[in-house]
């Protein structure tokens, strides 16, 4: 039993990373007003480019990592082309960016053969003689490189949001960009920066899960984890440490699930397979019932900015 | 009607070979043979559809025609008809499906084009010019076991499979009994991912399993992720769909492999000669008539292990069933009763296990 927990809980950072970093993500785009529904397709970008740059440049993983980062990080121009600039409706926006990167993907990944390429991937780091005490090492100090990266990422991300002059001038241009705007801070610049600056987030959920997690490629394969972090910007009121906790809630969902089945342990297996989304359904009621007034949510979330235009 | 001579001597031919059936109402094409192929993902998926796409040069250069084939056909009617279509226009009277998914369309297709032959692997609907075909995946998942059996140490097998259906359920009982040959106390613990290609789910399913002290892992999904998997734990695995120690050289012992041209071959040649006949039922061939077979085996295979899975395997081909009665299931009714063979309704139904299956329902 106590193998049972060490195990479980072991493997917790490794699913419940891909959803922190998109959720993460999508909050530094979202806190500038932009409503992003495109992680799902830009994880699948940075899963492909990060395969990709393994099998075609070798290298060190990290350096996988980065390309994949910069790749989410180009295509998401694309996003802030349609929203920030050409002030596009942000759901349909968005929905058509992960449709094109789902095709993209497919269609590049397939036409150089990179699926179904095992890559040696990034492997765990064990940091010497603290790995060896029973249990806590194993949770605690035999993880990989980016798990460990993910707590100064949010804690910076949520330094840079609450208090400094970027963050509060980010929070206004999604709170209220008329008045960011007579303040003389750029909203397009802010939010385009905020796209691609949280695209790199996106980007490196995707490659975490091809590249750490899987070390292969496959056509789709973030199989509709973007949407669980959309979901998870929403539950987490759009602060990042909530949002590492709900990311963690469903790492230990998705984690025990195979988990239960190899133990041998009989429970309806559809029912496991549902969690996941009865998780989400469960968080986003909850979500709706505890936020009075859309608490936390930025003022002018979906709105297009056009200067002096009135509301 | 202007047949050309070939044909018109091949159903003379034919005619007069059978005479005690003179009228045969077999399906003549009133063309020379054109084949082509619906791909159901791509053709480098590692699984599937590359198994099929591997068999193809063999089946052309056997029936002396190039083949082409269109890949990706999601299973929506809205799809599979104008790529089939786009080939019926283009003079290609020989259609041939890979998923499941394409049933209802490839009948209606049937229908509308009486004079094309449609062919579908794992398909469900048939008809007088429409026949679909699967292997008795079983058999050689059944070798596959044995070979798991007999190298286990801990005599804990686990298995990686997709959904909990007829054809996935026999695989994983055949894996069983498969291994209780060679080893009596031999259990498999499946996780079943619900999705046929999830690495994620079934990298993480693999993991679990080498967590819980499992040494080999079967599996039934699509891609090559458990190998890879029990590769990185030092463990061992065996393949399905294709040898799979392209993947994991050291790790894969043997798969459970397709043989799609050793049946193609020769059913196209059937379909080109005319009057040809499809199973009313579909076609449902074993190791002997083409669908799969064991592909054997890596060098940790002790000879001795190889001889007897060589031995159980030629004893298959000669006709011994795996699905041979008595058996019984996890809760001890009798499933098939002693000196009865499990019929083909009861393969496709199967929603049982034998003792010594660890599973979740």
């Amino acid at each position: 039993m106590t193998d049972f927990l060490i195990n479980w809980i072991a493997g917790i950072p490794v699913t419940a990373a891909p959803y922190a970093l998109a959720a993460l993500g999508l909050i530094i785009s979202e806190r500038s007003g932009i409503l992003n529904l495109s992680a799902e397709g830009l994880m699948l970008v940075g899963a492909m480019t990060g395969v990709a740059s393994c099998i075609v440049l070798g290298g060190h993983p990290l350096i996988a990592l980065v390309i994949a980062m910069v790749a989410s990080s180009v295509v998401s121009l694309l996003f802030a082309m349609l929203t920030v600039v050409l002030r596009i409706n942000q759901v349909i926006a968005g929905l058509a960016i992960v449709f094109f990167c789902q095709g993209l993907t497919g269609l590049i990944g397939n036409l150089a053969g990179w699926q179904n390429h095992p890559i040696a991937g990034l492997d765990k780091w064990t940091i010497g003689p603290l790995s060896e005490i029973p249990g806590i090492g194993k949770i605690l100090f035999i993880q990989d490189p980016v798990v460990y990266l993910a707590i100064p990422i949010f804690y910076l991300v949520n330094r840079v949001l609450r208090f400094s002059m970027v963050g509060l001038n980010l929070r206004a241009v999604g709170e209220n960009p008329a008045a960011a705007d007579a303040a003389g801070v750029s909203v397009a610049l802010y939010r385009i920066a905020a796209i691609v600056a949280g695209s790199a987030l996106v980007g490196l959920a995707g490659a975490y899960i091809s590249v750490v997690g899987v070390k292969l490629w496959f056509t789709g394969m973030v199989g509709g984890r973007g949407w669980i972090a959309v979901a998870l910007v929403i539950f987490a009121r759009w602060a990042p440490w909530p949002a590492l906790g709900g990311a963690l809630l469903f790492g230990c969902i998705e984690a025990v699930i195979p988990r239960i089945a190899a133990a041998g342990i009989r429970v309806p297996q559809y029912l496991m397979l549902m969690l996941p989304y009865l998780a989400t359904i469960a968080v986003m009621v909850w979500a709706g019932a505890t936020q009075r007034g859309g608490a936390g949510e930025p003022g002018a979330l979906g709105q297009p900015h056009v200067r002096e235009e009135r509301r | 009607m202007t047949l050309r001579p070939k044909i018109l001597l091949t159903s003379l031919a034919m005619a007069l070979g059978c005479a005690a059936s003179a009228y045969a109402a077999g399906f003549t094409l009133p063309a020379p043979a054109k084949i082509a192929f619906l791909y159901f993902a791509e053709k480098n998926d590692g699984g599937w559809t590359q198994a099929f796409d591997e068999a193809r040069p063999k089946i052309e250069k056997s029936l002396g025609q190039q083949m082409p084939y269109v890949e990706k056909v999601p299973e929506v009617a809205g799809q599979i008809r104008p790529a089939a279509e786009r080939f019926i226009q283009r003079g290609y009277n020989v259609i041939i499906g890979t998923a499941f998914g394409y049933s209802d369309t490839f009948k209606e297709l049937s229908e509308k084009y009486p004079k094309v032959a449609f062919l579908n692997a794992s398909g469900t609907t048939n008809g007088p010019n429409l026949e679909s075909f699967y292997g008795r995946t079983y058999e050689s998942q059944y070798l596959c076991g044995m070979v798991a059996g007999a190298v286990s140490k801990t005599g804990k097998l686990g298995f990686v499979a997709a959904h909990p259906i007829g054809p996935v359920n026999w695989t994983i009982n055949a894996y069983e009994l498969g291994a209780q040959k060679m080893n009596p106390n031999a259990t498999v613990t499946v996780i079943f991912t619900g999705a046929w290609n999830d690495p994620v789910k079934e990298r993480a399913a693999a993991q679990a399993l080498a967590d819980q002290g499992i040494d080999v892992i079967g599996q039934h999904v699509d891609t090559p992720t458990p190998q890879i998997v029990a590769q990185e734990r030092g463990i061992y695995g065996t393949g399905h769909h294709r040898d799979l120690r392209e993947f994991a050289p050291k790790a894969t012992l043997c798969s459970s492999a397709w043989t799609w041209d050793a049946f193609l071959a020769p059913e196209l040649k059937k379909i080109a000669a005319g009057n040809w006949q499809p199973s009313p039922y579909g076609a449902f061939p074993g190791i002997k008539d083409g669908g799969t077979d064991i592909a054997c085996c890596n060098a940790v295979v002790a000879k001795d292990v190889v001889a007897k899975v060589m031995a159980e395997r030629k004893a298959i081909v000669g006709g011994k069933q795996v699905y041979a009665g008595p058996l019984k299931d996890t809760a001890g009714t009798v499933r098939v009763a002693e000196g009865a063979v499990l019929d083909d309704a009861g393969l496709w139904k199967m929603d049982w296990f034998v003792p010594g299956v660890i599973t979740q329902k």
